[in-house]
């Protein structure tokens, strides 16, 4: 198959790399430029709409070919684009009396042109620390004006935000699902570039997921955050979130069925009735909400996997995704089985801190002929390996403890050591280190790491994961 | 036994100026800075002649003050003018001069035994045993961790741990060299081999007794004894190989070792408060070691985990005072 492109597909494949390495060699933060043959087109829209001509050198055959096809479906983007054009803001945060924008996002109007509809994480810092940063808005005509956010979601990323005297054409919505294989297109100011359009299909539901996200094939960069993603009758069917790195192509956008009951709450500025203490507990509760929704729903029935003789829960939680890791021995004498499973943290407090994830990471060491003292380095270090990284400036240092406990046909040596966050007193980091200390020949080490979740939460779960611990020979 | 009476003068810290032996009872000695004195001073504060010293029948010893403006002090005590004070032994301070008077009543202690000469004499076989022990513990740590290339990390260990001794014998055989023109490396080799082996052999079975018994503290004892061991060294280092007084060596090797451990503890603390991910997860786990506590249940466990809750507050209010939020909490 591979074999059988002809000529003129592997030239429109490098003509679509050479214009988006031209797109994202102008921008510093860089996204993998390579594209699948599939994706020509979106990329050619993209360099269209941001303005990028090739010159002589690229004006081959292949080249001609690909401006042309461009040009057939751009024609739809535009008419998108333009409809739109005066409803999408850009929305752009200083820091205290700065000039020069500390971060940026898209928005777009909704219900009566005053009020914007954003992704959470855009105007997150805005949230966290009212006093330190101030929020503006960008129309199509040039003009600005403050912003205050009037209510948000931390669940599904969004946020609501006003301008004083702001008026824009409104988008309409679209709460249904669209269908999988629909054309849509997403709208924003990527990367601080202008107003830009790409095209793609979305995708329906993200499958296997508790998360209500819908799965959209195209180009979503950073700074298009918040802009509407339209389907082909120009009606808002979600929002995009591009927090997602290192995937082509693969974007996320929240579905619009959440923005009317956000509209709903969307009163008065929120920084008016609330300090900053209060505003950061709420942004905590809505996180606590989620996770005993989500980390604590338990699985029908518990789901367990046995190894060499240990029975390890490897389903928690039921929305737990597992797979048996191949992973490499630290030691050519050694063999190690590892079966991970996460909930990955998809709640974005503020950017670079997302919260609200469950690991668990089993591993079985069996020696193949290592002295018992050589065995039992090797079964430290493991239990010692690195932790996730947090921040000094997110969250506080881990205060632990250990004990030799009997657990279900073994004795293991159990530490566990727990974290506050610095900005939310209500959110805990877990981390449960088990292993086993029977056998001088093989040994469990096990680990279950909880981000963001309230204490009470985090040692239930935890109580589940070491009574679900078992050694049946 | 006879009447006899030795007066030594001392300088100030006590050591021995000059000495001279009266026999006979009768004897008088007189002490002044005029040159017709027993005893001459070459002291401001002492009178021309200022104290007389009478050696008596039964083997005493009479203080008199020859009128004096500073007067004579007997142990401590200015003995009044005109009054004679009868002493067995004791020590006199004339002027600023001390003097010490011994008869025939002072005690003689018996015989100390030298043991100083310890590690001298043993120099050889001591170096030779403390430089094996180093060198078998940088081994067995390179066999444990690295078993495979089982040549090159030994190798590597030896060689790490040779330089090391090596390193500091040879500082400290300069000190010698330059103090009493003797190098002493073996007597010096002998003292840091074998405290460096007490220490890291005595830590990692530390690490054994404290899984045992799941008692973290040991290590920490094992720490501190393992300062103990260092300050021990060094004074020997000092006193034994370098010939330095007795309290100049205390002292020094004290505040070596004060320096060293506070410079090692503010390390370790910055270390540890900077590394927000570090957990702590006790004493390293021994396989299929025979415990000498019972093991907890699993509830037990848990009700202690609780205590964490309260304890990650304190650690979060320490951070938050360490390095408050960007924005002050209202």
């Amino acid at each position: 198959m591979r074999f059988c492109w002809d000529l003129v597909t592997i030239a429109r494949l490098i003509a679509a790399i050479w214009l988006l390495a031209s797109v994202s060699g102008a921008v510093a933060q860089e996204e993998r430029p390579a594209a699948p043959p599939e994706a020509p087109a979106a990329a050619s829209a993209e360099a269209e709409a941001t303005g990028e001509e090739p010159d002589e050198e690229g004006l081959d055959a292949a080249a001609v070919e690909a401006e042309i096809s461009a040009q057939v479906i751009s024609g739809e983007a535009k008419v998108r684009l333009d409809a739109a054009r005066e409803s999408v803001v850009q929305i752009r945060g200083f820091f205290a009396g700065s000039e020069s924008s500390a971060f940026h996002g898209s928005g777009f109007a909704v219900d009566d042109g005053r009020r914007i509809v954003t992704n959470y994480h855009v105007v997150a810092p805005a949230v966290l620390y009212p006093r330190q940063y101030r929020i503006e808005f960008l129309a199509s005509d040039g003009s600005t004006g403050p912003l205050r956010v009037l209510a948000f979601d931390v669940r599904n990323d969004l946020a609501v935000v006003a301008g004083d005297d702001l008026d824009l054409p409104r988008l309409r919505l679209r709460t249904e699902i669209p269908a999988q294989g629909e054309r849509a297109w997403s709208i924003g100011f990527p990367l601080n570039l202008g107003l830009t359009i790409t095209e793609g299909v979305a995708n329906g539901l993200v499958e296997n997921s508790f998360e209500q996200s819908i799965h959209y094939t195209g180009a979503i960069n950073g700074g298009m955050s918040g802009g509407p993603a339209l389907d082909r009758r120009g009606r808002v069917y979600g929002v995009n979130v591009s927090v997602v790195t290192g995937r082509q192509l693969v974007g996320f956008v929240v579905p619009a069925k959440h923005i009317p009951p956000l509209l709903a709450r969307a009163g008065t500025p929120l920084e008016q009735s609330l300090s900053a203490q209060q505003l950061r507990q709420r942004v905590a509760a809505q996180v606590l909400s989620y996770e005993a929704e989500v980390l604590e729903a338990r699985p029908d029935p518990a789901v367990t996997q046995t190894v060499r003789g240990y029975v390890l829960p490897t389903q928690i939680s039921r929305h737990l995704e597992c797979n048996t890791v191949d992973e490499r021995s630290p030691h050519p004498r050694m063999r190690v089985e590892a079966v991970g499973c996460r909930i990955p943290p998809r709640i974005l407090v503020q950017l670079g801190q997302n919260v609200a994830g469950l690991i668990v990471q089993h591993r079985i060491l069996q020696s193949q002929g290592l002295h018992p003292l050589q065995f039992e380095r090797q079964v430290n270090r493991l239990a010692k390996g690195p932790r996730r990284s947090g921040t000094p400036e997110h969250v506080a240092p881990f205060a632990c403890r250990d004990a030799v406990v009997s657990l279900d046909g073994f004795d293991a040596r159990i530490s566990t050591c727990v974290r506050q966050y610095r900005l939310f007193d209500g959110l805990y980091d877990f981390d449960v280190t088990v292993v086993s200390i029977d056998d001088a020949e093989q040994a469990l080490v096990s680990r279950l790491a909880l981000q963001g979740i309230a204490f009470e939460s985090g040692r239930r779960i935890m109580e589940r994961y070491l009574g679900g611990l078992q050694w049946k020979p | 036994m006879e009447a006899v009476m030795l007066v030594e003068q001392l300088e100030p810290h006590g050591r021995l100026v000059l000495r001279q032996r009266f026999e006979s009872a009768g004897t008088a000695c007189r002490i002044g800075r005029e040159l017709g004195c027993d005893m001459v001073l070459s002291d401001e504060h002492a009178a021309p002649q200022h104290a007389l010293l009478t050696l008596l029948e039964d083997g005493r010893v009479s203080v008199r003050d020859l009128g004096t403006k500073n007067g004579t002090r007997v142990d401590g005590k200015r003995i009044p003018a005109g009054v004679e004070a009868i002493v067995e032994q004791g020590e006199l301070i004339v002027g600023r001069t001390r003097l010490r008077v011994r008869t025939r009543y002072t005690p003689v202690v018996p015989e100390r035994i030298f043991r100083r000469d310890f590690v001298r004499r043993h120099r050889t076989p001591l170096a030779a045993a403390g430089v094996s022990a180093c060198i078998a513990y940088g081994a067995f740590q390179q066999w444990l961790s690295a078993p495979t290339s089982i040549f090159r990390s030994v190798t590597a260990g030896l060689l790490v741990a040779l330089g090391a001794i090596a390193l500091w014998v040879g500082l400290w055989a300069l000190i010698s060299k330059l103090n009493h023109g003797m190098w002493e490396g073996r007597v010096h080799a002998a003292i840091v081999s074998i405290g460096a082996a007490l220490c890291a052999w005595g830590l990692w079975l530390a690490g054994v007794v404290a899984f045992a018994t799941q008692w973290s503290v040991l290590v920490q004892i094992g720490l501190f004894l393992a300062g103990a061991v260092a300050l021990l060294a060094l004074y020997l280092h000092l006193r034994e190989a370098t010939y330095y007084d007795r309290r100049i060596s205390l002292a020094l090797a004290v505040t070596l070792t004060l320096v060293i451990g506070a410079v090692a503890w503010i390390i370790a603390i910055r270390g540890d408060d900077g590394d927000v991910n570090r957990v702590k997860l006790g004493p390293d786990v021994r396989l299929g070691a025979d415990r000498v506590v019972p093991n907890r249940d699993v509830a037990d466990y848990l009700a202690e985990v609780d205590e964490l809750k309260r304890d990650a507050g304190r650690e979060r209010q320490k951070s938050l005072l360490d390095s408050p939020l960007a924005e002050a909490e209202d």
